[in-house]
């Protein structure tokens, strides 16, 4: 009887042949001398052989239309370490930054002036370009400037992607700011969205903002001042900044 | 030069986990058995294992990782839906164990495999046996997880996990085979 059950416990590993050796001329031995075990474990041999055969059939289930869409769209989405509470706030930002915009066109002297201004309607349009346009793609710096220089007559560096820093260029784009348009540069890095804004015959005193649940570093060079705008920590949008500018030393 | 705290390469680990899609539907499927659910569970899913990307340890195994966020997601909306987070019917289990006799005369295994390749006895047969049944048979026959694999998705004792695969596959065989409801046969292997 203890037999039995001692064969009846391990039928499951016996029938899809993962028993070790030892055990399972122990089970055969056991099966061969007793009739009932041995109609169990046939019965649970056919099952299991059954659905082997048939897994691959089971298994192409086809997916629904829009399933794969919506969970890339989740990929994306989640993917950005942002902390949960800064997600359940982004409809609360893209309101904001409606109401930022309507503004500017109003206040577009006094924009110039005020860092917060800046930051705010960069980081506005920082998450909706994100939120449209993300690539999982690495782009190339080189054919970005050229398209930047074909399509808009900006001759301006571009900062490539360095696996080293972490860094990777996925787009360029050109956004409305102010009352004309800008070169706007978009990067993964460790796996944060962070945008890189330039803003040609515009000279500012540094600056750190922080404003919409981003942070904001603003800094000139050669009459040109650039505003990167991430979600990421203090020290790791100081460090992307910081790469940012080493890379364009020459730039000018 | 930065600090990452994220998987080493978020890209790759975010297409990697969606070329698991469809097997994680597919199970989704017999978990839940029909497709709104199933699609919200999937759902769930992947918001689950990208919001916690940084508890994957990279190098290990990945969709193992997914199916039990799969089967945590489903056990915690059940539990949600005040339902018992196991559904074991005991005339099931014990009908599973006994078993009405074994193969009839000129039946043979091969035999009805052809018969539920052929038509949509297979899938109806799986989908009617009890959840905790079919949750651990599904993963071991159809998806070859080990019996280790099942039991921390599951997070039953290896041994419920061996019996549970036990039963489903007999109780599966005799739903597929003839002889169900017939009167027991006691003619040994049927070999």
């Amino acid at each position: 009887m203890t037999d039995c059950r001692r064969t009846v416990e391990r039928l499951a590993p016996w029938a899809d042949e993962s028993l070790p050796p030892a055990e399972r001329v122990e089970v055969d031995r056991h099966l061969a001398a007793c009739p009932p075990c041995r109609n169990v474990a046939d019965r649970e041999r056919a099952g299991h052989r059954i659905l082997r055969a048939c897994a691959d059939r089971l298994r192409a289930e086809p997916l629904p239309p829009g399933l794969r869409t919506r969970c890339e769209a989740i990929a994306r989405a989640q993917q950005s370490s942002r902390p949960a509470w800064l997600r359940t706030l982004a409809p609360v930002a893209i309101i904001a930054i409606l109401l930022v915009f309507t503004a500017s066109t109003l206040f577009s002297l006094a924009t110039r002036r005020s860092d917060a201004l800046l930051a705010a309607q960069l980081t506005a349009d920082h998450v909706k370009c994100f939120t449209a346009f993300d690539s999982p793609n690495t782009a190339d710096a080189h054919a970005t400037e050229q398209r930047l220089a074909n399509a808009y007559g900006w001759n301006v560096r571009v900062p490539p992607s360095s696996s080293e820093a972490g860094v990777q260029l996925v787009g360029a784009r050109r956004c409305l700011y102010a009352d004309g348009s800008i070169p706007h540069v978009m990067y993964h890095v460790n796996g944060e969205q962070v945008s890189l804004f330039m803003l040609e015959g515009v000279t500012r005193p540094p600056a750190e903002v922080v404003t919409l649940g981003h942070r904001s570093q603003i800094w000139s060079n050669g009459g040109t001042t650039y505003v990167l705008v991430s979600s990421a920590s203090a020290s790791n949008t100081a460090a992307i900044a910081n790469y940012m500018k080493y890379v364009m030393q020459d730039a000018h | 030069m930065l600090r990452r705290s994220k998987p080493s390469d978020p890209e790759a680990f975010r297409a990697e986990v969606l070329t698991f899609l469809e097997p994680l539907y597919g199970t989704a499927m017999r978990l839940t058995r029909n497709r709104a659910d199933a699609e919200d569970l999937v759902q769930d899913t992947l918001v689950k294992a990208f919001r916690f990307s940084d508890r994957f340890t990279p190098g290990t195994n990945l969709r193992a990782w997914l199916y039990t966020i799969l089967h945590n997601t489903w056990r915690n909306r059940r539990r949600d839906a005040a339902r018992g987070p196991v559904e074991v019917d005991s005339e099931l289990v014990d009908e599973a164990a006994t078993g009405p006799g074994g193969l009839e005369a000129g039946e043979t295994p091969e035999r009805i495999l052809i018969r539920a390749t052929l038509d949509a006895d297979l899938q109806a047969a799986l989908d009617a046996l009890p959840e905790a049944f079919r949750q651990a048979v599904w993963l071991r026959d159809v998806e070859e997880f080990s019996y280790a694999e099942i039991a921390a998705m599951l997070d039953v004792p290896i041994g419920t996990v061996m019996s549970r695969i036990s039963r489903g596959r007999r109780l599966l065989f005799e739903r597929l085979s003839p002889a169900r409801g017939a009167a027991p046969l006691h003619a040994g292997s049927g070999r």
